[in-house]
């Protein structure tokens, strides 16, 4: 493969990763610059809904709960930050692979859609879930991203990505065949 | 170009198939974080230090936050044996305030998990929690507690490991529950009087 057949992947694809990349430095930003009323907003929400949590009335018993909660609300909130900057650039370079090799029309397109779908999708999961965790509490939060988010989106990136490795694969099988037979 | 690819798959597909949301690990509360600073001072001999850490500490103004519960003079006892330098009786007043907190949580769980306008599933949830509380407190005295009377802390933890198991039964039991933590209570309640009677005496 030389340099000539690298091709751009479509443009609303590009700025769908660059937004991703943007998304994560300006929530991580916002994450250092807010933690503490971020904090308070959650624990009051949380305070607000003794039951949902199971606070019992004990402070002894309750810090640790709310305490908790609040360490996976801001891990929550980490893990977006992660995992937007890190499917924005694999949206970047993976579609830019399957637009340079892929042959096949649909299956290119296919590839591209989910790859852009399902990597723009998988890291709202981990905003969701820290914006459920006060309403919700950990676990229920976590349900719901989970089956809203992070199952379709994260599914639609790994089944992008198998297509992608097995176009890959059959063209490296084809390119070694070819060779095989010119060589005497 | 495998390299390149197999570096992309691994870094997809891990975050998805394992839905990294962290891991909690338990943290002191100011309490206990005040208890370990008091008591390693004590054990390297920096009283004057200790004393300074009890004095200006969130355990001190915890203890008499519940002073009503707590046997009479047990602040003046931790500050005297501070002043004098008397590592083993620093270490029976804070033991004699744990236990007096553990005591008072079982008690509190014992009353909520009795209930009966709570669903038993929500009590017993409740209780866990409680069980979690009692045992980051105990186990900051469970060695003291040991020494002094090794009946008393073998019994302690039978009944929490007893309440442990009736709390992940399949089937919510929170009247079970309730006689290991009233058993705790009682056990803590005498091991309270025990180390007042000889402080008394002493």
């Amino acid at each position: 493969m030389t340099a000539a057949t690298w091709r751009l992947p479509p443009i609303p694809v590009l700025l769908v990763g660059v937004m991703l990349i943007a998304c994560a430095e300006v929530g991580g930003a916002s994450m250092v610059q807010f933690k503490l009323d971020l904090t308070r907003w959650a624990r009051g929400i949380m305070l607000a809904r003794p039951q949902v949590h199971g606070l019992v009335g004990v402070r002894d018993v309750d810090e640790q709960i709310l305490d908790e909660a609040l360490v996976k609300f801001d891990a929550g909130l980490r893990l977006f930050h992660l995992h937007a900057e890190g499917m924005g650039t694999i949206i970047i370079v993976t579609t830019m692979v399957a637009s340079s090799v892929v042959g096949h029309g649909s299956l290119r397109r296919a590839i591209v859609l989910l790859i852009t779908a399902g990597g723009a999708g998988y890291p709202l999961g981990y905003l969701l879930w820290s914006a459920l965790i006060p309403f919700q509490g950990i676990a229920r939060g976590k349900s719901v991203a989970e089956w809203l988010v992070w199952i379709p989106f994260g599914g639609a990136a790994i089944v992008a990505m198998w297509l992608l490795a097995g176009a890959l694969a059959i063209r490296a099988i084809r390119a070694v065949a070819g060779r095989s037979r010119v060589a005497p | 170009m495998v390299a390149v690819l197999a570096l992309l798959l691994t870094s997809v597909s891990a975050p998805v198939r394992a839905h990294h949301v962290g891991a909690y690990v338990p943290r002191d509360n100011e309490v206990s974080a005040n208890f370990k600073q008091i008591k390693f001072s004590a054990q390297v001999q920096k009283f004057a230090v200790a004393l300074k850490l009890y004095e200006d500490g969130a355990l001190r103004r915890e203890l008499s936050r519940r002073a009503p519960t707590l046997p009479a003079g047990l602040d003046a006892s931790i500050r005297g044996a501070l002043t004098a330098g008397d590592g083993p009786a620093v270490e029976a007043g804070l033991m004699v305030f744990f236990a007096a907190l553990v005591r008072d949580l079982a008690l509190e769980a014992d009353r909520q998990l009795a209930d009966a306008r709570t669903a038993p599933a929500v009590r017993v949830a409740g209780g866990s929690k409680f069980l979690e509380a009692i045992w980051r407190y105990y186990n900051l005295v469970d060695f003291t507690v040991s020494q002094r009377d090794p009946k008393a802390a073998t019994a302690v933890r039978l009944a929490f490991e007893e309440a442990e198991g009736h709390a992940k039964a399949p089937t919510p039991a929170p009247e079970r529950m309730r006689s290991s933590l009233t058993q705790i209570a009682r056990i803590l309640a005498g091991v309270i009087e025990a180390s007042s009677l000889t402080r008394r005496n002493s």
